[in-house]
């Protein structure tokens, strides 16, 4: 997530961040229904475009967090490719059998998942999580308490993972010894995972006193030290996505980049 | 003059639990008073600064009935634990959580900010700075600036200084002080030698809640000594008293005691850091090893390398076996967490002292009478049935104890074992501990009380920045008053 580094502001940084979620979401949507292959390369490039050289982050960092996603790509893709059906018959080989069908169906589907998860991390990287809440109550009207028992929530997690170490130790200290093998391993989970969890609800309760000892209240007027409004980034953002949406309708019926198949 | 704060005939009783905490208890607060709540651990302080807050049961549903309840309109509360008490990551964010909460105008926030922040003493390059790079005592102080924010009448203290060290202590004290005066304070503390400048009464309770005394802090410290010695409470004087009755001469260690632990060039290692760094270091049974040093120095880090939670380098050898990457030293060391609740695996404080006889397979019987015993010597027989986190702070501590000492080690490491206690558990621990030593124990522990240094050490190590400073040992008076440096 966001929080240790600290990235270059660009634009996508200071788009609205309702506003961000809301068109990513449907351009989620948008993907599910778009089965021409063409069509979604050409989505597929603007998306990556925005991720690779408007998020603010350094080159390498964005390299190293595409390898995941090239890894998906190409395991979705080859799986649907490989064994996938069809009649027009490229190559047979034992097991393996590609099919002109497979081998487009394929693409599309890793095309899919390359672009869905290109889009998802370009929002985690250029929103900050406290921001983001901030938005939604002022301009979704999310009613604070939920907004501030996610955030007092995110702020438990790393907590959380300290606590799963101390945990440890304390059984360690107390000569609790984990048995080896995978009934070893289910016993070590369940042993953890209870109390972890225990200490996890005491320690959210402590926090929910503590909040409204200092006045917060579930409903109630508030005001807010961050603003969040509209901008032109916001145009901008929404633009891009309709121009790219309009392009490529064009282009897939005009040039496209494979022979069109239907499957 | 109308009080502030006013209670009558109040009981309040925790659900499933036979007793009431406090019955017909009554008693009132006027404005710019400063007072003192002193009462054994246990007794339902924490609980009754709650109560006058409005937090039970207004946030905290706890039955509880008064014929007359009088809580202040504007009212701030300290938490002990600093960091049970922030739900934003950013310090200008936290703060703004109250502000907002209060309806500031936006534009008015970054202003009251610096005003808040100055009158507590910190002072930052930047409001945005993230709580958890601050020390506990700075963290304690940003509570305090958010406290302020509420503009409280009355502030309400519950031993707000619990997790810092002396320096740290005398800090936050020095704010309270500050801020304080022309508010109506109440303070639960157990060490009182800050706080009694400041208060001018003190409300004194029994170990069941009930009002003891209530008066002056110069009639309560003249006419109350018995029943305070008796609740064994704090009072100045109280650690004299103990320390003489100690027989003389008890203070050696046994002239033929083996080495139980033998370090050199001995690194703790903590992400790539070398956070303490021990030259050399051998100690022998029936030493009682105090270890000194601020918050932060490496007190606590030291003891997690002996302990191997993190990650060590060089020679570590604990009674002749080498301790190896892999071997867990706690076969043959006890040891007792700075936070108590760090420690606790069970889910009820009986199962949690029974359980290192359990792991080591001992029979049910003996199982029962054991943890009978040391419930007993340690106070919490009657919570025996709790939850470790529903104790209170004393209790809790009590507990990390009992429960690592049961097993009858011959190494004990225990970071901070007496803090939040009151007397007469402070000095029940300290004489198990004491008895375990005679046996041929070594105790290594680290701790800031000057008394316990002068009363039961026999070495002294200080660490600063990572590194023993001084390592003194301190025998007895008869040989001398020696002290002499390693
Ligand atoms: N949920 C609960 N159910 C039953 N008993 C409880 C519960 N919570 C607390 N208690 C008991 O109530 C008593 C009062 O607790 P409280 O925290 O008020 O004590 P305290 O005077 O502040 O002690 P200390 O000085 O150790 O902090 C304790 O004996 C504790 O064990
Ligand atoms: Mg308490």
């Amino acid at each position: 997530m966001y929080i240790e580094w600290s990235p270059k502001e660009t634009w996508l940084h200071q788009i609205n961040p309702s506003l961000k979620l809301l068109v990513i979401i449907s351009l989620f949507t948008v993907m599910l229904l778009i089965d021409d292959l063409n069509y979604l390369f050409s989505f597929t490039i603007a998306v990556l475009l925005l991720f690779i050289l408007f998020t603010g982050h350094p080159f390498k960092r964005i390299l190293l967090f595409s390898i995941p996603f090239f890894v998906v790509f190409v395991s979705t893709s080859f799986t649907m490719i490989l064994f996938g059906k069809g009649e027009t018959t490229i190559l047979k080989f034992g097991l393996i059998h590609i099919t002109e069908e497979s081998f487009y169906r394929g693409l599309l589907v890793g095309l899919r998942a390359l672009a869905t998860a290109a889009l998802g991390l370009t929002f985690a990287l250029t929103t900050k999580p406290v921001l983001l809440f901030y938005s939604l109550m002022q301009q979704m009207k999310l009613r604070p308490a939920y907004a501030y028992s996610f955030m007092a929530a995110m702020r438990m997690l790393p907590i959380m993972a300290e606590e799963f170490q101390t945990i440890r130790h304390a059984r360690k200290v107390r000569g609790w010894e984990g048995k080896k093998g995978a009934g070893g391993f289910f016993r070590k989970i369940s042993a953890y995972s209870i109390p972890l969890l225990s200490q996890s609800i005491r320690r959210a309760h402590r926090i929910a006193v503590a909040m409204e000892a200092k006045r917060f209240r579930m409903a109630g007027q508030r005001t807010y030290y961050y603003q969040t409004g509209f901008s032109w980034n916001d145009v901008l953002f929404i633009g891009y996505f309709l121009v790219v949406l309009a392009a490529g309708y064009y282009f897939s019926a005009e040039w496209p980049y494979f022979k069109q198949v239907n499957f | 003059m109308k009080p502030i704060v006013q209670v009558e005939k109040l009981r309040l009783a925790f659900p499933g639990s036979k007793n009431m905490l406090f019955k017909d208890f009554s008693v009132s607060f006027n404005k710019g008073e400063k007072v003192l709540i002193l009462g054994p651990s246990g007794c339902g302080k924490s609980t009754f600064l709650q109560l006058l807050s409005g937090i039970i049961p207004g946030s905290i549903d706890i039955p509880c009935r008064a014929e007359a309840l009088e809580i202040p309109q504007e009212w701030g509360y300290v938490f002990q634990d600093p960091d049970a008490q922030f739900c934003m990551p950013y310090v200008d964010e936290e703060m703004a959580f109250v502000l907002e909460n209060l309806q500031t105008p936006r534009e008015k926030m970054a202003e009251r900010m610096e005003e808040l922040l100055s009158a507590v003493g910190i002072r930052l390059p930047a409001l945005h700075t993230k709580i958890q790079s601050l020390s506990g005592g700075m963290k304690q102080r940003l509570a305090i600036a958010s406290v302020l924010a509420l503009k409280p009448e009355v502030l309400f203290l519950d031993e707000p200084t619990a997790m810092l060290d002396p320096e740290g202590t005398k800090d936050i004290w020095d704010t309270l002080k500050k801020v304080g005066r022309d508010k109506t304070v109440i303070i639960v503390e157990h060490k009182i030698d800050h706080v009694l400048d400041f208060a001018g009464r003190i409300i004194l309770l029994d170990g069941n809640g009930n009002l003891m005394a209530d008066g002056t802090k110069g009639e309560i410290f003249a006419r109350h000594r018995t029943e305070l010695r008796e609740q064994g409470i704090w009072f100045p004087g109280v650690w004299e008293e103990y320390i003489s009755q100690i027989p003389a001469g008890s203070k050696s260690i046994p002239a033929n005691g083996k080495e139980v632990i033998s370090l050199s060039d001995f690194k703790g290692i903590h992400g790539k850091e070398v956070k303490i760094h021990v030259d050399d270091l051998k100690v022998q049974a029936g030493e009682w090893v105090v270890i000194t040093g601020k918050n932060g120095a490496g007190k606590s880090t030291f003891l997690h390398a002996l302990m191997q939670f993190i990650k060590t380098k060089g020679n570590y050898l604990l009674k002749g076996k080498r301790i190896l990457k892999g071997v867990n030293p706690a076969k043959e060391v006890a040891f007792v967490f700075q936070n108590p609740e760090f420690q606790f695996v069970a889910g009820t404080v009986y199962e949690e002292t029974a359980f290192s006889l359990r792991m080591k397979g001992l029979e049910e019987g003996n199982i029962a009478a054991m943890v009978e015993n040391t419930l007993r010597v340690f106070a919490l027989e009657k919570q025996q049935h709790l939850h470790p986190y529903q104790l209170s702070t004393g209790q809790k501590r009590r507990l990390s104890v009992a429960a690592s000492i049961i097993a009858d080690p011959d190494i004990l490491l225990l970071d901070e074992p007496t803090f939040g206690q009151d007397a007469k558990n402070t000095f029940a621990i300290l004489d198990k501990l004491e008895e375990f030593r005679k046996k041929g124990a070594a105790i290594i522990m680290v701790s800031h009380d000057e008394q316990i240094v002068e009363g039961f050490a026999t070495r002294v190590l200080a660490i600063d920045h990572g590194r023993i400073i001084k390592n003194e040992y301190i025998l007895e008076s008869e040989r001398a008053g020696m002290t002499c440096t390693v």
